[in-house]
């Protein structure tokens, strides 16, 4: 057996536990791979073997997932974003990025290595900030849609600086014929994609082994020519991952398996990472490192902590309010991003491997990321009550003027209804409401969503259905029923602490909690499920019943679809 | 500090090289192992000389023979192979010393010496675990009955081979009683690994499994670590020996077959082979190349013509051994000729055994270029007839069942046909069920959380816990065959691969969460697209304008709603009495 194999056994030994501490505790699986390299690396040290051994192992895992970024990417949302002019949100990196720097010139860091540490501080990870935000992404709330388009705009920034990265220098001429090459790299790319990637997936014939070896050749070829143009092997990769973007369904084998084979090498990498990390703890076996230099290091990666994780998001959530957002879903959007990225790791090893940064640093930004993130798992996890001390203590002024400037209440509305959210379900609602001539209000956050509001409802507060002075605006002490349209369970609790006199009806996705609102006082809760499997049911029974064949059940279901999609477009 | 770190060349050349390879072989009907030795020749030293051996090359191709045996070891349920074991050891045993006496005696008649045709003998006696298993799995016949017999006996070819490689790393024995001692180690140390593996089935194995099975990353990688575990004690056995003063060897290959042995007991094992299989290709790949990698040309071909010669005859010599035994053994005339024509080459570890006679000194580098030659010729003829091994049973079968006896040996299992799959139990899902269990012989359920799996399995119905998308899942559901399909996952990925499969006549019902989806959905077959979201925000809004009108029949509705709701049996037996809402 080679030493690589004894190493690369080592690490996963290690990284079990770990994994399975991740597990427990619901924590995200980047931060614990580093920790799980730490002690794997004195394991390493015991054995006589150098942690540089699987660094050409980590590479392929920093290539694969940036090649993985640049296969899932969403080009449509890049549009979206630049559209959205949420490339306002770059506007705090620059402000964190520029205290980062700061920080690290303050402590003795010569300004180059400085640099490191402001990219660290200011770019978030979107492996734990939206893995971590799942849910709320997929019911699209504001909050997650906001969290993603930060992120996300991070993500390409990244790129981008590690397109700069390649050229181990900061002066303007190199960068210029470096961005030149990536470009041409990105445009041999799409038209890899648009003309060989489909004769390709014909040669191969069905085959997923071939597929995803096609696949894998194309990254080392575009990471060879990265290598070869003298830019960042990680700009190689995300151009491969362009080349391979296809719609999952066709090539289900390649996909699964570029994940499985992802997945293993980007372990890899993290564990690497953490092994190469000296850390500041001289009185440990096998750290060799003197009482100062320790505590510049655990100076620098303490700093870089409280920027990220207290600085960032207060910086963000300005931002964001200051864009119009209100205080809650800035806050929440916000806690998501005080972490690290793991951009910032592949960016710190690339300069460490370049001999731009010095180990100490290096470390300080490992730590630095290992910590941040598995503290953003707890803010997150915490993140409704942050907000509330904050509110309450009144860090978080509720600005009742800018609610009341974007709000439209008639003064005499009584017996009304209030609807909260103008989505699929509200915009039905309403429906019903104006047939019958009943007054109503809307109550809606998303600034993207305000100019159909306007429009399209005669009544409409523009706020926080968690704020009282939203309800106040409403005037729900004279409505007739509230109903909640927003499938969250912080949002439909605090609607029930308000005990409004009006009936309350809520909306839930899982049926128990459904039934615990139920039991805490709501007139009606909503749950989707129900309903479809009802109608499942009969379904199903008509077909097998002989009722209906499959075909005419096909035909009606179009037609009512069409009908349906007319009707709401 | 750290120096500068380039990807190697060399794997980037031997991915391209192999990757081109095989889309030829692809092309031209040849098998991709073929492509793969080949390329590795055509690279290596012994031609172009574009690729030595590396590091990581070297990693890469022992990780592949790791992770096959890995993969194998996932595969294999005691349940399903118990009734096999006795034929296998009655079969191996005789097989390698049949091979062994022909393998010697051959090679005294081309030249070589005494102790060389002793070790060429030894080296020649074992099937390809890697030609062999890469063929059963691309064909699907690991789990076959001849694919377990095969199995089984390469199985007993690699502790036989892991003895003898222990027995010759340990240099010239100075006496018989030495050779004795090593044995005996190897053999109880194969004990251990073993009773340590099933051992960890039955007690830590299931429970971590359970918890960690939802977290498909965690769980990958878990699976990955327990493998490396036995990976790792296989391999520096020494060390942890070293203090009782025994000087022990295992393989690599063997630990790794262990680990995936015990994680295939759990329900779990299916989900994680399609994770595995994909890593096991690439890296499998890597070790075909690399099998010719080491030796120049001179070396490779100084003894060619005798290499040839004895590929011809060994290969007929290895079949007719496999066939009287299998014969023997009561298997019918299918399974003895598949078993058999499956396992009629060199193994690379016949290559390993002459390295390692190479390095002792017993052995020229000559001898082992004929080792390797003989190996990379037979691998290379026998993946043909494996690949062809059914058209070539139906040409001959005739003439064949002359020579045997009759089957008496039974295997097999049931296959789905005309059932109904279910994918993803949830709050939709569990009202249909017991209408479709009504309806159907067959229910397949396939989820994602082991908890649904172990609530249905519980209830009788037949659950399969994976992701749809994995090849391996919508095969064991035998999705091609069912009659009606239900999907209550709202990805439009898994719907469209659902129906993509499924046959003309099948039932479709999907969900989906926008119009957009649906329609495609349609487009695509669907003959019913819920959409969940839809039917609240409708169904809400009838409730408000009866709200609104006063309408009495309101409370009766949202308490029937509520009763549903809080009805906590997950099989309600009640799909009778759903329906409702203000239309009817």
């Amino acid at each position: 057996m080679t030493e690589l194999l004894t190493a690369v056994s080592i690490m996963f030994i290690v990284a079990g536990p770990f994994l399975l501490v991740a597990n427990r505790f619901d924590l995200p699986t980047v931060p614990l791979l580093v920790l799980a390299g730490i002690v794997a690396g004195f394991g390493l040290d015991a054995f006589g073997i150098d942690e540089e051994l699987t660094l050409e192992l980590a590479q392929y895992g920093i290539a694969l997932l940036v090649f993985a970024f640049g296969v899932d990417i969403d080009l449509s949302a890049v549009r979206t974003v630049i559209v959205d002019s949420e490339i306002a949100a770059l506007a705090q990196v620059l402000v964190v990025g520029s205290l980062g720097v700061a920080f690290g010139v303050a402590l003795g860091v010569p300004i180059e290595e400085a640099a490191f540490l402001g990219i660290a501080a200011a770019l978030s990870s979107t492996m734990v900030g939206t893995a971590l935000l799942r849910t709320e992404i997929a019911t699209n709330l504001v909050r997650g849609r906001l969290a993603r388009s930060i992120h996300f705009s991070q993500d390409l920034l990244a790129i981008l600086l590690l397109l700069g990265l390649g050229a181990g220098t900061l002066a303007v001429g190199p960068i210029a014929t470096l961005v030149g090459y990536g470009l041409a790299l990105l445009a041999v790319a799409v038209l890899v994609n648009r003309y060989l990637f489909d004769a390709i997936g014909r040669l191969a014939d069905d085959s997923a082994e071939l597929m995803i070896l096609g696949a894998v050749s194309l990254l080392a070829v575009f990471v060879g020519a990265a290598e070869y143009a003298g830019i960042s092997i990680a700009v190689g990769a995300f151009a491969a991952g362009l080349a391979v973007r296809h719609d999952p369904v066709e090539y289900l084998g390649l996909f699964n398996g570029l994940e499985s084979i992802k997945d293993f090498f980007v372990a890899i990498f993290f564990l690497t990472i953490g092994a190469l990390v000296v850390l500041p703890f001289p009185f440990l076996p096998y750290v060799e490192i003197g009482w100062t230099e320790s505590v510049e290091k655990l100076l620098l990666a303490g700093g870089l902590v409280l920027l990220t994780v207290v600085v960032k998001p207060a910086i963000t959530t300005a931002t964001l309010i200051y864009r119009g957002y209100e205080a809650r879903s800035a806050t929440l959007a916000s806690l998501s991003s005080d972490q690290v990225s793991e951009f910032a790791l592949i960016i710190a090893i690339e300069a460490l491997i370049l001999g731009l940064l010095t180990q100490s640093v290096f470390d300080a930004i490992i730590l630095a990321a290992a910590v941040t993130m598995v503290v953003s798992s707890l803010t997150q996890r915490y993140d409704e009550r942050i907000y509330r001390t904050l509110a309450d203590r009144g860090v978080l002024s509720a600005n009742h003027e800018r609610i009341d400037t974007l709000s439209d209440v008639p003064r005499e509305l009584s017996d009304h209804v209030v609807i909260v959210g103008y989505g699929r379900h509200g915009r039905k609602l309403i429906e019903a409401c104006e047939e019958d001539n009943q007054p109503y209000v809307v109550i809606e956050n998303d600034p993207v969503r305000r100019e159909t509001v306007v429009a399209e409802c005669d009544a409409f507060v523009f706020g926080d259905a968690m704020e009282r002075y939203t309800w106040e605006k409403a005037n729900v002490d004279d409505a007739r029923i509230v109903v909640s349209t927003v499938d969250s369970d912080p949002v439909s609790r605090r609607l029930l602490s308000f005990e409004f006199d009006a009936d309350l009806t809520l909306r839930a996705n899982d049926r128990t909690i459904a039934l615990e609102l139920l039991e805490a006082g709501a007139l009606y809760v909503s749950q989707s499920d129900l309903l479809a499997g009802q109608q499942l049911v009969t379904q199903i029974e008509s077909v097998l019943d002989g009722e209906r064949t499959p075909a005419e059940l096909r035909d009606e279901q179009l037609a009512e679809l069409e009908s349906h999609s007319q009707a709401t477009s | 500090m750290i120096s500068e770190v380039a990807l190697t060349v060399d794997f980037a050349i031997i991915l391209l090289g192999a990757t081109l390879a095989g889309f030829i072989a692809k092309q031209t009907g040849q098998p991709t192992i073929i492509a793969y030795i080949l390329a590795g020749v055509v690279l290596g030293p012994a031609a172009l000389g574009l690729v030595g051996a590396s590091e990581l090359t070297e990693l890469l191709s022992e990780l592949g023979l790791a992770f096959l045996l890995f993969l194998l070891g996932i595969k294999m349920r005691l349940d399903d192979i118990q009734h096999v074991l006795s034929p296998i050891v009655k079969i191996s045993l005789p097989q390698m010393l049949l091979v062994f006496i022909a393998g010697a005696g051959l090679s005294l008649v081309l030249g070589f010496g005494l102790l060389e045709s002793f070790l060429i003998g030894l080296a020649v006696m074992y099937s390809s675990t890697a030609v062999v298993i890469k063929m059963l799995t691309d064909k699907d016949e690991a789990t076959s009955l001849h694919g377990k017999i095969d199995v089984g006996v390469l199985l007993v070819q690699d502790v036989v081979v892991v003895i003898i490689l222990a027995v010759l790393a340990a240099g010239r024995p100075e006496s018989l009683g030495e050779v004795a001692t090593t044995l005996g180690v190897v053999l109880v140390l194969v004990a251990l690994v073993t009773v340590a593996a099933v051992g960890a089935s039955q007690t830590v194995l299931p429970v971590v499994f359970r918890r960690i099975a939802d977290n498909k990353e965690v769980f990958f990688l878990i699976a990955i670590s327990w493998a490396f575990l036995f990976v790792f004690v296989s391999d520096n056995i020494n060390l942890f020996l070293a203090p009782l003063g025994i000087e022990a060897y295992l393989s690599i290959e063997m630990g790794a077959f262990m680990a995936g042995l015990a994680i295939a007991q759990l329900p779990y094992s299916k989900e994680l082979q399609d994770r595995v299989n994909p890593l096991t290709d690439l890296f499998v790949m890597v070790f075909f190349v690399s099998v010719a990698l080491d030796l120049e040309a001179s070396q490779l071909l100084a003894y060619w013509q005798e290499a040839i010669v004895a590929a011809l005859v060994l290969m007929p010599v290895k079949f007719l051994v496999f066939f009287y035994l299998l014969d023997w053994q009561g298997f019918d005339t299918e399974t003895t000729f598949l078993g058999s024509i499956n396992m009629i080459q060199v193994s690379e570890f016949g290559i390993i055994v002459a390295a390692v006679a190479f390095e002792g000194g017993f052995i020229d580098a000559e001898v082992l270029g004929f080792m390797t030659l003989l190996a990379i010729f037979t691998m290379a003829v026998s993946v043909y007839f494996i690949e062809f091994s059914h058209p070539l049973f139906e040409r001959f079968e005739p003439t064949l069942s002359r020579w045997t006896s009759d089957g008496t040996f039974e295997g097999g299992k049931r296959e789905y046909r005309n059932h109904a799959i279910v994918i993803g139990y949830d709050d939709v899902t569990r009202n249909a069920l017991p209408l479709l269990a009504d309806r159907y012989e067959d229910v397949v359920v396939v989820d994602r959380s082991v908890e649904h799996v172990e609530a249905l399995e519980a209830e009788g119905y037949d659950a399969i816990y994976g992701d749809f998308r994995n090849a391996t899942i919508r095969k064991d559901a035998a999705v091609k065959k069912a009659d009606f399909a239900l999907s209550s996952s709202v990805e439009p990925t898994v719907n469209k691969a659902l129906l993509r499969e499924v046959g003309d006549d099948a039932t479709v019902f999907v969900e989906a969460e926008r119009v957009e989806d649906a329609r495609e959905l349609y487009d695509r077959g669907a003959h019913c697209v819920i959409m969940t979201a839809h039917l609240a925000g409708e169904r809400l809004a009838d409730y408000l304008r009866a709200y609104l009108a006063e309408d009495e029949r309101l409370e009766s509705l949202m308490d029937g709603d509520v009763e549903l709701l809080a009805s906590s049996d997950p099989f309600p037996d009640t799909y009778e009495q759903l329906g409702g809402g203000l239309d009817d």
